[in-house]
């Protein structure tokens, strides 16, 4: 039988994952399908915001104590994320993804969206650090003709308004494929191809300006990325770097990989396409959990189990017109709003952010769901992720760093009290 | 508490948000231009389906060869397998079938066909001038790897001819052979009844028909139908009796599971009982497994076995059970492919127009059965146009999961593909 069912593949779920089978606990993922990381930009957002304020954090570090009490950040504190990031970085480190920061451990990096405005990140891929705005080195932003949902003129235009000089440029799309209609990810897995790569890299050598840096839309490889970075700055003899695209998500799609492919080293499986819709319980107990399949539900027992299915918009919580919402698996209580009139305030940008989006499954200090009364709901679940209460990681740009920081220590949570019953 | 997936084909298709991971997936539009993909096929161009449209706007959906991978990494629940078959059966409806399809789709006739005189039936059909002829004038691929009849009868003869050799029990499964056992491959059979029995089941093995996928997946829907009626008159009575119905062809269980009643929209109480009560034999070897059942009596076997769990298999979605226990044979190495898809689909790779699609498609199987070393003899799938395909891709003999298992009991010899004679 397995110590851990995780029930969710995007992030938290899967760092969980890894902190429990690093410790010897046999776990398995299920996942209704592959979601959230496809469609990440494939950074590692910390704190960009905090609630009610106009301006963004300078040191996010610092700012996670100034959240307020029963954010996930305040579980672990500045000790427990600072270390759930360094397990991520060292994981990513290995499987080839290096992800950096600034250069001080306390501040953001600021770098361009799909649309050119600034975003705060806090660790970056190889691929996207390049694009760093507090750099004044003048940006080319290069798209291709006929290449959906990237707009080089949008982003340069954006980026100049904000202080960045940037040009846009266009190359044709037969630079990287003869293929018609190709999306984001047929793009990368066309420049693997070293010779691709090394042709797209003489094409903006061309037309790239002394001093200027390349900013490519984030196709530069999918399987082969380091290699095609390499090649491209080889030959273009100009630092390039990536901007995030719409999804689907090459640099989230390159994280999704890495870590299914971290999890199978350390004897995880990751099954996507079971969907968890029931459960047998036995008093507090939970005994299994029933997924989806062609004919009978699959019975998943486990003796602890880890909720990380994500928030109202990953699909770990769902809801009907009236505004009624409920926590998919277990049905735990939730601190969602249970009335459409109370989801959104009348301003649409309020600085306080959308009731909704900060409703979730309330936890203790161990990551495991409560009641109102602060009771524990089930003796064996914990939960971790975006399905959490009391964060709001579309206002705090907190996404990623939720996602590890509660995955990891939801994780080692579960390895103590394995450990215990052992 | 109930998602999407509880929801019908077409109420699925709001649930899709164009996240496009379906399209980033899918083998068949990573590699042709052909097929579009299955968010612009599927959910997309149902839009332009609704209510009774005369013409569908996309014939592209032909293109679609139906592995399911999208179904699979929808984060949505959207059923855009299904809605393209549904597709595909609606140009059938308005613009008829080809010849060459219907052939293709009455696997179960070919089948007795050929079994009337298996030998001259071989060589009719896979001399290389027949072979040119039906590519001319069929439009099926002179390379794609067809079958050969078996030439020492169907598995029900050899069920018949060894009857009083077949254990009697109290407790009893239900076996459903499918058409490639029955015709070509009567020792994939003989191998299932061999580990049945290893574990005191009496098998029943009831008349039944072709299970109608190569039907379903060519836009015949009604022809299906009447297959899945036999079969539901066959075979419903026992599942609704509590006898589990095991096959050992993934793809024909799962059309008893799923894709006959929910393409064609049966939902009787047979119907229902004969979905509820099949299993591939792995899952079912599973359950026994989990309760403490399964025997372990294995001899050792060194061999390292790339196995490849076909998309109809995890379509299932019961995980990869074949792996599982596999791995439970000391001595065997089983290597898991995590490519997407063989490419031959069923029918689709035998199309002329599809063969080399099929051949891009299954390049990632291919190169991975071969990576792993000069040692491997065998690979291992489920399905039997699967492991056709990749015999045809590699040139390694391929082996369904249960004859390695067999082998492993000692009751079957996995080279000459003949059960072992028991000492008695």
């Amino acid at each position: 039988m397995l110590d851990l069912l995780v029930i969710g593949a995007g992030l938290s779920g899967m760092m969980a994952a890894y902190a429990a089978a690093r410790d010897g606990l046999r776990v398995r993922v299920i996942a209704k399908g592959l979601g959230s990381m496809h469609w990440s930009a494939g950074g590692v957002d910390l704190l960009g915001y905090l609630p009610g304020e106009e301006d963004a954090v300078v040191t996010p570090l610092t700012a996670l104590d100034a959240l307020p009490a029963g954010h996930p950040y305040r579980i672990p504190g500045q000790e427990g994320v600072t270390e759930a990031l360094a397990l991520f970085q060292e994981i990513m480190g290995q499987s080839g993804l290096a992800y950096t920061g600034a250069p001080s451990a306390d501040s953001n990096l600021s770098l361009p969206s799909p649309v050119g405005a600034a975003r705060p990140v806090y660790l970056a891929p190889a691929g996207q650090r390049g694009g760093d705005l507090d750099d004044d080195a003048p940006i080319l932003v290069m798209g291709f003709q006929g290449m959906r949902d990237f707009y080089p003129e949008l982003i340069a235009e954006n980026l100049t308004r904000l202080g960045h000089p940037a040009r846009a440029d266009f190359l044709p799309l037969d630079m990287i494929t003869n293929l018609r209609d190709r999306n984001t990810i047929q793009l990368a897995l066309a420049l693997d191809e070293p010779e691709r790569a090394k042709r797209l890299g003489q094409a903006l050598k061309v037309r790239v300006r002394s001093g200027e840096r390349i900013g490519l839309p984030a196709i530069l490889g999918l399987d082969e990325h380091p290699r095609t970075l390499e090649i491209l700055a080889a030959e273009s003899g100009a630092p390039v770097f990536e901007i995030p695209t719409l999804p689907p998500s090459a640099p989230g799609v390159r994280l999704h990989k890495a870590l299914r492919a971290t999890l199978l080293d350390a004897g995880v499986r990751v099954e996507a396409g079971m969907e968890a819709m029931g459960f047998e319980r036995e008093g507090k107990r939970i005994r299994w959990v029933e997924t989806e399949t062609a004919a009978r539900p699959l019975k998943h027992r486990a003796s602890h189990f880890l909720l990380a299915t994500g928030g109202i918009l990953g699909g770990g919580i769902d809801s009907d017109h009236t505004g009624k919402a409920w926590e998919v698996v277990f049905g735990l209580p939730l601190t969602t709003p249970q009335a459409r009139s109370q989801w959104f305030r009348p301003e649409f940008l309020d600085p306080r952010g959308q009731p909704v989006f900060r409703g979730g499954v309330p936890v203790n200090n161990e990551w495991q769901p409560v009641d109102g009364d602060g009771q524990v709901v089930y003796e064996n679940v914990w939960a971790a992720g975006n399905v959490l209460a009391h964060t709001d990681p579309i206002l705090e740009r907190s996404l990623e760093g939720v996602a590890i920081a509660t995955g990891v220590a939801a994780g080692q949570a579960i390895v103590q009290r394995a450990g215990g019953h052992a | 508490m109930h998602g999407i997936s509880w929801q019908s084909v077409d109420h699925s298709l709001d649930e899709c948000i164009k996240c496009n991971i379906c399209t980033a997936y899918c083998p068949v539009a990573s590699i042709t231009d052909l097929f579009p993909g299955p968010k612009y096929s599927g959910p997309q161009a149902q839009r332009f389906r609704e209510n009774g449209q005369p013409h569908s706007p996309d014939h592209a959906v032909d293109y679609c060869s139906g592995c399911r991978v999208c179904n699979e990494v929808c984060p949505s629940g959207v059923k855009i397998a299904e809605l393209n078959a549904r597709a595909r059966a609606q140009i059938v409806a308005d613009h008829g079938l080809p010849l060459r399809n219907r052939l293709l789709g009455r696997n179960e006739l070919l089948g007795k066909a050929g079994s009337l005189a298996p030998g001259l039936a071989n060589f009719a059909l896979h001399n290389p001038i027949s072979r040119i002829v039906a590519e001319k004038v069929m439009g099926i691929a002179k390379e794609a790897p067809l079958p050969t009849w078996s030439r020492d009868g169907t598995f029900v003869d050899w069920m018949k001819r060894t009857a009083s050799q077949r254990l009697r029990s109290d407790k009893k499964v239900v076996y459903f052979h499918g058409c490639a056992t029955m015709h070509y491959e009567p020792f994939v059979g003989k191998a299932a009844v061999a580990v049945m029995e290893h574990h005191g089941y009496e098998v029943i093995v009831p008349p039944q028909n072709c299970c109608g996928l190569p039907m379903l997946s060519n836009g015949e829907f009604k022809a299906a139908e009447g297959y899945h009626r036999n079969n539901v008159a066959h075979l419903g009575g026992y599942a609704l009796a509590g006898y589990p119905v095991i096959g050992t062809s993934t793809s024909c269980t799962l059309t008893l599971k799923e894709e006959a009643p929910e393409l064609l929209d049966m939902h009787g109480e047979a119907v229902t009982s004969l979905k509820m009560g099949t299993w591939d034999i792995f899952e079912w070897l599973m359950e026994i497994y989990d309760a403490g059942e399964l025997r372990t009596d294995f001899q050792e076997m060194e061999m390292v076995l790339p196995y490849h769990a076909p998309c109809q298999a995890r379509a299932h979605r019961v995980g990869k059970p074949a792996l599982e226990i596999l791995a439970l044979i000391p001595g065997v190495d089983v290597r898991e492919s995590h490519a997407r898809c063989c490419g031959i689909a069923g029918t689709y790779g035998y199309k002329v127009e599809k063969y080399q699609i099929a051949m891009d498609v299954g390049q990632e199987l291919f190169d991975f059965v071969l990576d792993q070393g000069e040692e491997v003899e065998y690979s291992a799938c489920d399905s039997e146009t699967c492991r056709w395909q990749m015999e045809h891709g590699t040139d390694l003999p391929s082996r369904h999961p249960i004859e390695i298992l067999a082998a492993a009991y000692g009751l079957y010899d996995m080279e000459t593909r003949e059960l072992v004679e028991q000492a008695t």
